[in-house]
């Protein structure tokens, strides 16, 4: 039986130990090589401490000693460690504790191929998913660049009528935010949030195609003259049409609709309700906000309340109710942006742009 | 992901730039001198929790100090570093602990924001960037663990 027991475990390379009290463990079989070096100075010993020869038992001995308390033949293993051999080698090791014919039995095992295999399945794997992480990653820096491209050209783009009108980077700037603001309220993805924040603020880049007599005279405007300032809805739209990109499309349809209201009385085409886009609502919305809480040439900023009080009074006329409610709800967020996005921060205007003011 | 890394620039000065996986445990032993006082760490290089492994909260039982590794350049090492941090914390109370930001050579390309590193620092415990490649701060954070054990 001995020659049994002992072939079996040089076999599958364990050792068998029984509990003998104190702590300490005799061996039932033969310690192979690789044990001997990592009992150290224990070696020798008729029974050993192997909790002080292999630390990690420390956190398995409490669920060894439930199982020899049970009686219980059925092993309870430790899941797998590595102790350090000799240099540059490390054995990987497992220990079962059970109970047999009246003996409190602890198993080690080296687990050598099974071990290795186990590794090489799981490095197999984390590989294959760092390299889909990585691949991620570099569709999300890349995605991130594009993006960033399609916001530098729209600021060039609006640049260019901040040139003729008298709209202020920070103004544009706040459009793009207060519209981004709502979309997130309204549970927009990520992607189309960021392309309002990009796309509200081309609304009025059609004007870069109306005449200056017309776009920067100081008073009112006659009926002709108001007609051809109209044309900015659709000159702004057919510059943005035509491509394949969803910002520009947005804007496009932002730029055509920002002027249609919603009980139909708006232009260019008349449309109501949930006929104008509701990137074009919600730019309309914000657009008019930030024109009633800053000055203008030709009013003074109105307070809060009473920016308020006249957008409720277009509410179901010029303006999408649902869509102001979102947006009153937003409030503080929209006065957050209003009061850090200031006209100071704005860089000098160009010399052009003012002298064509004046 | 860096942990095994860290330990063997540390223990045995060495680097190698292929990912290696753990599994279960790695033990390793280190003599330091802390102010003329010699103290043995016992290392115990936990592998990370992913999709494959949990960590067996039996792995913690006797732990008197952690360094929870995070990647810099992975963005969910962070969310994992902390779950690990919270579960330990419930499991042994507060620990002396370091937070080791590494692969701090490949900074430009960390996925960590500021907010993030914030939010390590309200933990309260050391933050120390570090690089097995480099040997950045390795040295530094063990000892830094091994003070506050004396």
């Amino acid at each position: 039986m001995t020659t049994l027991l002992e072939q079996t475990c040089a076999s599958l390379d364990m050792v068998v130990f029984t509990h003998v009290g104190s702590g300490l463990f005799r061996p039932e079989s033969v310690l192979p090589e690789w044990m001997l070096g990592l009992l150290g100075a224990q070696h020798g010993t008729d029974a050993y401490d192997l909790v002080d020869a292999f630390p990690f038992l420390s956190c398995f001995m409490d669920e060894a000693r439930t199982r020899w308390q049970q009686g219980l033949s059925h092993p309870v293993r430790s899941g797998s460690w590595v102790e350090a051999g000799l240099p540059g080698s490390e054995v990987p090791l497992e220990a079962s504790a059970l109970f047999v014919d009246g003996q409190e039995v602890l198993i080690l095992q080296q687990l050598g191929e099974k071990y290795r295999a186990e590794v090489a399945l799981l490095q197999h794997v984390r590989d294959g998913l760092l390299n889909q992480e990585f691949l991620e990653a570099e569709v999300r820096k890349r995605t991130g660049e594009i993006r960033q491209r399609e916001e530098d050209i729209a600021l060039k783009l609006i640049s260019l009528t901040s040139f003729r009108d008298q709209e202020t980077g920070a103004h544009v700037r706040r459009i793009g935010l207060y519209a981004a603001a709502m979309a997130r309220a309204l549970d927009w993805s990520e992607a189309e949030v960021d392309n309002i924040r990009i796309a509200a603020p081309m609304h009025d880049i059609g004007k870069i195609g109306i005449p200056d007599n017309i776009l920067l005279k100081p008073g009112a405007l006659n009926e002709d003259e108001f007609e051809i300032i109209k044309q900015h809805a659709r000159i702004g739209a057919e510059m943005l049409f035509g491509t394949d990109i969803p910002v520009l499309e947005m804007a496009a349809g932002i730029a055509w609709c920002h002027h249609e209201r919603w009980d139909g009385s708006g232009y260019p085409r008349g449309l109501a309700g949930e006929q104008i886009p509701v990137a074009a609502r919600i730019t309309t919305i914000v657009d008019i906000y930030d024109a009633l809480v800053h000055e203008r040439v030709y009013k003074k900023a109105f307070d809060e309340a009473e920016a308020v009080a006249i957008m409720k009074g277009l509410s179901g006329k010029n303006l999408d109710p649902g869509l102001l409610k979102v947006f009153l709800y937003l409030l503080p967020v929209m006065r957050r942006i209003k009061d850090e996005v200031r006209e100071e921060e704005d860089s000098p205007r160009p010399v052009a742009f003012e002298t064509g003011r004046n | 992901m860096g942990k095994t890394s860290l330990i063997q620039r540390y223990i045995n000065s060495l680097f190698n730039d292929k990912y290696h996986t753990t599994v279960g445990v790695k033990v390793d032993k280190k003599m330091v001198s802390v102010d003329g006082q010699d103290l043995m760490l016992m290392i115990w290089d936990i592998a990370g929790e992913d999709a494959f492994t949990q960590i067996k909260p039996a792995y913690l039982r006797g732990m008197s100090a952690c360094i929870v590794v995070i990647d810099g350049t992975r963005r969910n090492s962070f969310d994992v570093a902390l779950s690990v941090h919270e579960m330990v914390r419930q499991q042994l109370g507060e620990l002396p602990t370091v937070f080791a930001l590494n692969k701090a050579d490949l900074k430009g390309e960390w996925a960590l924001g500021e907010e993030q590193i914030r939010t390590l620092a309200q933990l309260g415990h050391p933050i120390l960037e570090t690089s097995a490649k480099l040997g950045q701060g390795v040295g530094e954070m063990f000892m830094a663990l091994a003070r506050r054990l004396c």
